[in-house]
């Protein structure tokens, strides 16, 4: 992680504020759906489908015998061609509903992208030419590593790194949040703006750095719109499992009219395509894509633009979390809370040197130090002038003051700090080392301060772990995923943070190198890895974890890594990425077990009665009143199921932080048992209405 | 006459030419047409083994439903095998 203003850092939106997704219009979803679930009858669309596009040829068939009955031979039976238009019918709507709900799992993602479509409009952009001068130019025009300038009430006209200025930029278009943020040059987290964004306040030059059509807005249209969507391997390893179960029934099928003819039994063609259809997984096979459509929308609800459906689906498979301490973990916010003085200093002279060593420090963290020591009545006794801010880096891990006197105030790592003393002679008293560790037992974050070679004593920054964090990864736990705290705060501190917060594992005193070590680890031992990180140095990380979900106030190079990206930059949302990719794989999985379980019920609903002359019709045990009947009556239940099951689609399974073991247990009596139950209590429903009004 | 002969020669083989390639982008149409080709084969032979027990036009329509069955079980192997495609 790089260290940068921590304003700009925080997660926007509590767990209760997250569902804003850029106002998209969804009136006309359902009206789009219908047009979309016609037009998806197209052969071409239709062939992606297996499941469906055998029942589509089955009702190309069971047309013709309406309009010819004896087609295929001598009908049977009174009134044919009424049986086949029925049959005909139902198979129709078969299709068109499982095209219905694909179409709403996807009108959801097209009215977002309709929504986003109408932020790129094309601009007047003031592109800075080499020798200074400004010319007003497209914004289509417009090239990477091209400079362009924009004021307050501009729309920023594509993709960029602040080169100078600061300014607050209202970020609403993408990310539905109408708080602005500031962008300034220099920092990873706050200099790069987005196309299609505004400028509310000040100026900013801009470095552009996507050429047009591939700028972050393009790309998250082409994505919520499923342009790019293409199976994932599971939705792969069904779709085989499903195009297996409608080959061996088709065979079943085709092989029956001999068989039927031998027991003097014989059976229509359309009632041979009823059955095929009844036994085939139509239930999973019309609702598979939207499943997976539906997935990636929750993901999108959560403000998270996800790369594919692939990386959505890794999250469910995820067993390993690497999680940064301070914003995931914690608040954030260190808030200094005590200053202990060492070495025989006053408390006093602990204030006003850490006030000193603090006066140009910007982040929350130093601004607490301010407080806390004018509140300890320490004042500024020199002139800001002539002093100079020295910056905190990685490197040197401590932060100050070079006085007009040539002292140098310094705060920052006990380490760095004892280093920084010895090298101007000082000595380290061992009340510093008792001052260190009664801040780590605390789980605070402990900093050292001193003037030059002198030790003055520790500030206590106090950590404050988030509510609720420790039962999200007790659930965590439950589901079998293991979780990984990185801090770069000493042992100590990083032990009692863990404990209290109840990770798994730590790993304190780390680097942003130490991430991709980790990752590495944990993959070489089959672990599914997932991790968020917004700077430059993360991006390696993020490429190598399974799942990587980039911030978007993070760099370039961190969202083009990275497969997911998160547009409220709130880094704890990995924990519900995980659940929604969890929730995605037991929905997909309990709608299969509920489809191949419903056929039972369609076989002893068909099968006894179309040969009940050969003997088998003890087996009606639905006592259905005659074959034309059982055979409408299932292929009904067939149609209307999935219709009914779209919500459940759409809206997933209720998830339970259950192991895989149980969740099976669970899956195969609810979808599995209830599967079984309900067609055989909705057939005989059916077919009693049928026969009441005396359609069959 | 043989330059008239020529010339329509050429123009027929282009037209193929163009038909094939059309028939290359378009496959659905050219599956299609295989089929209805394929039944000139097969519904003779359905006619011929029924033994006069369906008339003519059944005979097409059995011979094509088969051949149809045949062509869906293809595809669906083709499913198994390369579900990347679809």
């Amino acid at each position: 992680m790089t260290s940068n203003p921590s304003d700009l850092r925080q997660p926007r939106g509590s767990r209760n504020q997250r569902r804003h997704t850029p106002k998209a219009n969804m009136s006309g979803i359902y009206r789009r759906a219908i047009r979309d679930a016609f037009v998806k009858l197209n052969p071409r669309v239709a062939i992606r489908n297996p499941v469906m596009f055998v029942v589509w040829i089955g009702t190309i068939v069971t047309a013709l015998v309406t309009l010819d009955p004896n087609l295929f031979g001598t009908a049977q039976g009174e009134n044919p061609r009424l049986f086949n238009g029925l049959i005909t019918i139902i198979l129709f709507f078969t299709v068109v509903f499982a095209n219905f709900a694909e179409a709403v799992a996807e009108g959801r993602g097209k009215a977002q992208a309709d929504s986003l479509r109408a932020t790129k409009s094309d601009t007047v952009a003031r592109k800075v030419l080499p020798d200074g001068t400004i010319q007003e130019v497209s914004s289509t025009t417009l090239r990477q590593g091209d400079t362009v300038k924009v004021i307050a009430g501009d729309l920023i006209p594509a993709d960029g790194e602040v080169i100078q200025g600061v300014a607050s930029v209202d970020e609403a278009a993408i990310t539905g949040e109408s708080a602005p943020v500031l962008k300034q040059p220099g920092t990873d987290i706050a200099s790069s703006v987005t196309g299609g964004t505004r400028i509310i306040s000040d100026e900013l030059t801009l470095r552009v750095t996507s050429d047009p059509g591939k700028g972050f807005i393009d790309r998250m249209i082409a994505l919520v719109e499923g342009a790019e969507r293409s199976k994932t391997p599971n939705e792969i390893a069904l779709t085989v499992l499903l195009a297996v179960l409608t080959l061996v029934f088709l065979i079943v099928i085709a092989t029956l009219p001999p068989i039927a003819t031998y027991v003097q039994a014989p059976v229509s063609i359309a009632a041979l395509i009823a059955l095929l259809v009844a036994l085939i997984p139509t239930t999973i096979g019309g609702l598979l894509s939207a499943i997976g459509i539906a997935g990636m929308d929750r993901v999108a609800q959560f403000n998270v633009v996800a790369t594919s459906g692939r990386a959505v689906e890794a999250c469910g498979d995820v067993s390993t979390l690497i999680l940064d301490k301070t914003g995931t973990i914690t608040l954030g916010n260190r808030l200094a809370d005590e200053f202990i003085p060492v070495n025989g200093h006053s408390l006093q002279e602990v204030a006003q040197v850490s006030l000193a060593a603090s006066v140009f420090d910007e982040t929350p963290e130093g601004k607490s130090i301010v407080r806390l020591a004018q509140q300890l009545g320490a004042t500024v006794d020199f002139d800001r002038a002539s002093a100079e801010g020295i910056e905190f880096s990685a490197r040197t891990r401590m932060s100050g003051t070079d006085l007009p006197n040539d002292r140098e105030v310094r705060k920052g790592a006990v380490d760095a700090i004892r280093g920084f003393v010895r090298s101007r002679s000082g000595a380290i008293t061992p009340d510093l080392d008792q001052a260190y560790e009664k801040v780590s037992r605390l789980g605070g974050t402990p900093l050292a301060v001193c003037d030059g070679g002198d030790l003055y004593g520790v500030i206590y920054l106090k950590d404050i772990i988030k509510p609720g964090i420790r039962e999200r990864f007790d659930q965590l736990r439950r589901m079998g995923v293991r979780t990984i705290m990185l801090t770069g705060d000493n042992r100590i501190t990083a032990s009692v943070i863990a404990s209290e917060a109840g990770v798994d594992d730590f790993i304190a005193e780390a680097t942003p190198e130490d991430k991709i070590d980790v990752i590495r680890a944990e993959q070489s031992k089959g672990k599914l890895v997932a991790m968020t990180g917004d700077g430059t140095n993360d991006a390696p990380a993020l490429a190598q974890a399974n799942v990587g979900v980039a911030m978007n106030s993070g760099t370039q190079a961190a969202k083009e890594a990275a497969n997911m990206v998160d547009l409220d930059s709130d880094p704890t949302k990995l924990i519900d990425l995980v659940t929604i990719g969890k929730q995605l794989l037991i929905t997909r999985g309990a709608l299969t077990t509920f489809s191949i379980a419903n056929d039972i019920a369609k076989y002893f609903a068909i099968i006894p009665t179309i040969f009940a002359a050969a003997g088998i019709g003890a087996l009606n045990i639905m006592r259905l009143s005659t074959p034309q009947s059982a055979i409408l009556s299932a292929l009904i239940y067939n149609a209307l199921i999935i219709p009914a099951l779209i919500p459940l689609a759409l809206r997933g399974v209720q998830f339970r932080p259950l192991t895989a073991n149980q969740l099976l247990r669970r899956n195969i009596f609810i979808y599995g048992i209830g599967g079984v139950i309900a067609p055989f209590v909705a057939v005989k429903l059916i077919d009693i209405i049928i026969s009441a009004v005396g359609l069959a | 006459m043989i330059r008239n002969l020529n010339s329509m020669l050429a123009d027929v083989g282009e037209t193929c030419s163009t038909g094939w390639d059309s028939g290359r982008r378009q496959q659905v149409p050219r599956y299609l047409f295989l089929l209805l080709c394929l039944n000139l084969v097969a519904a003779p032979a359905v006619y011929a083994a029924t033994d006069g027990a369906f008339s003519k036009t059944q005979s097409y329509a059995i011979a094509l439903l088969a051949l149809t069955t045949v062509a869906l079980a293809a595809y669906l192997f083709v499913v198994i095998f390369q579900p990347e495609r679809f």
